[in-house]
């Protein structure tokens, strides 16, 4: 393999670089840029993805709601027995959350009630809560998420908070626990309380809930009872946990998809430039390239020489420009950047990217810009090559 | 490699080619090393999710169609797209706090 290589054409390649020191740098920071860029980018969304991934296998298979008029209702608490009679289930419970928009702050608040708060999701909540740690309370209380906390604090609420109800009274629930900032990209907005707090607070009547979740032991049998649900509930909408994951699928790709158009708009530019300069190749290097074939060397002597000059270019451009990217966004946390996936939110998180080494964004972005960039350098190359070496000195 | 006669751009060019290459892999393994996430956050994020049971990541709090997407309205997954679910910018409307833009709510 290594005796097929000409040294001597490498050799040649570089000093041709360094003869247009100025361009050849230029062509390599613009282009290293662009790889940049767009690795930075699909590094960003594989993280999300990634943690997004690795939580939603711990979600319930089956979302049933109440749609009445074409918007979303309170539904009947009664329906839960009815579907765990379906053969297959294994459990259904009704939930009760909702939005609590805070308008000092202008944020939202996530606000979840929890079954039989006190007892057994004790345990559990101890575990992701900040130091394992629980405090005590007398009156009503509730955990919230670190961005709850920081917003509550910036309004004076350090100890409690005071809810308003729909009927205009306080409603005030103690703060027991903030939790882990490991959870901080699910749990930022959140606020957990009992179910009774929560319906207080909505004004929900004790025999409705927000949705009911229905757990299933089958995975392969999620398709059959959402379809006996609706059968037999015909007002109602079915959110399976692959629905969730499609419409995830979907967002991610929305938001690195206008990147990726982005970048091929502006990398297409990139060459039409290129293209256009070296094809118009400066009379110097069309001399160059005629001499060459004076001298002897063949069509593909010079195609070679010329394909060494890309790549060298091309390839350095792309491992400095993904180094440059692991770094931002897995060492500096991508800011700006992270900004385009965060939304409108005023309640952002500062959250942490998790490393993913993802082999197939590297092949993607590599045959974007180096086999490309190459053929954008050897093609007028080739057109100059093939002429008679008399007619370009000419 | 002897036989032939280079100048020494060859050798320091196949040098920084390789170190380049060697930095990014030293690079991978460092991240790999440190910034993966470790299976107690994991399983930490997991019980979170099951104690909440709503999956989505709150990067976006206002808008519902990243949040929760399991809550917007029926009508407006057909209204762009089959598998769009409801957006904020375009679909979502609430009244801002008068208070922070330091205006008041007289009429």
């Amino acid at each position: 393999m290594l005796s097929k290589i000409n040294f001597y054409l490498i050799e040649y390649a570089i000093n041709a670089i360094l003869r247009q020191k100025y361009k050849s740098f230029f062509i390599t920071t613009v282009l290293t840029l662009l790889v940049f860029l767009l690795t930075s980018v699909f590094f960003i969304t594989n993280s999300i993805k990634y943690e997004l991934d690795s939580t939603v296998d711990a979600l319930p298979e089956i979302v049933v709601q109440k749609i009445k008029a074409g918007r979303h209702y309170d539904i009947d608490v009664e329906i839960q027995e009815e579907i765990l009679g379906i053969t297959g289930v294994i459990d259904a419970v009704a939930r009760v959350w909702g939005y609590y928009y805070f308008e000092n702050a202008g944020v939202n608040f996530s606000v979840v009630g929890v079954d039989e708060f006190e007892k057994q999701y004790k345990n559990s909540l101890t575990n992701v809560v900040k130091s394992g740690e629980l405090g005590e309370s007398q009156n009503s209380f509730m955990v919230v998420g670190s961005g709850v906390k920081k917003t509550m604090h910036k309004n004076y609420y350090k100890e409690y908070f005071n809810f308003i109800k729909p009927d205009g009274t306080l409603k005030k629930v103690d703060v027991v626990g903030v939790f882990d900032g490991d959870t901080q990209l699910e749990s930022n907005d959140m606020i957990v309380m009992s179910k009774e707090n929560v319906r207080e607070i909505f004004d929900i009547d004790e025999s409705k809930a927000t949705d009911i979740v229905v757990k299933v032991s089958n995975p392969d049998e999620v398709q059959t009872i959402a379809s006996k649900i609706k059968l037999i509930f015909p007002d109602s909408r079915i959110i399976t946990k692959n629905d969730l994951k499609i419409s995830y699928q979907n967002i991610f790709d929305y938001k690195s998809g206008i990147f990726l158009a982005l970048f091929i708009i502006s990398l297409f530019t990139f060459f039409i430039i290129i293209y256009d300069k070296a094809s118009g190749l400066s009379n110097e290097e069309k001399r160059e390239i005629g001499i060459l074939k004076a001298i002897g060397w063949r069509v593909d002597d010079v195609l070679k020489e010329k394909f060494y000059e890309g790549f060298i270019i091309s390839f350095i451009a792309y491992i400095v420009g993904v180094i440059l990217a692991f770094g931002f966004v897995y060492i500096l946390q991508a800011p700006l950047l992270q900004n385009i996936f965060t939304g409108y939110s005023q309640l952002k998180t500062s959250f942490e990217l998790p490393f993913i080494f993802d082999v197939q964004t590297l092949f993607l972005v590599f045959f974007l810009s180096v086999p490309i960039y190459i053929a954008a350098t050897i093609i007028p190359s080739w057109k100059t090559a093939t002429l008679d070496a008399d007619e370009v000195i000419r | 490699m002897n036989k032939y006669k280079y100048t020494q751009k060859t050798p320091r060019l196949l040098f920084i080619l390789a170190s380049l290459v060697a930095i990014l892999i030293a690079e991978g393994i460092y991240l790999n090393a440190t910034k993966t996430l470790s299976l107690e956050s994991q399983n930490k994020r997991k019980e979170f999710v099951s104690i909440s049971g709503l999956p989505d990541l709150a990067i976006s709090t206002e808008a519902t169609f990243i949040r929760h997407r399991s809550m917007s309205d029926m009508f407006s997954i057909y209204k762009d797209d089959g598998s769009l679910r409801e957006y904020f910018p375009s679909t979502y409307a609430y009244s801002h706090s008068h208070i922070i833009n330091g205006q008041t709510n007289a009429k």
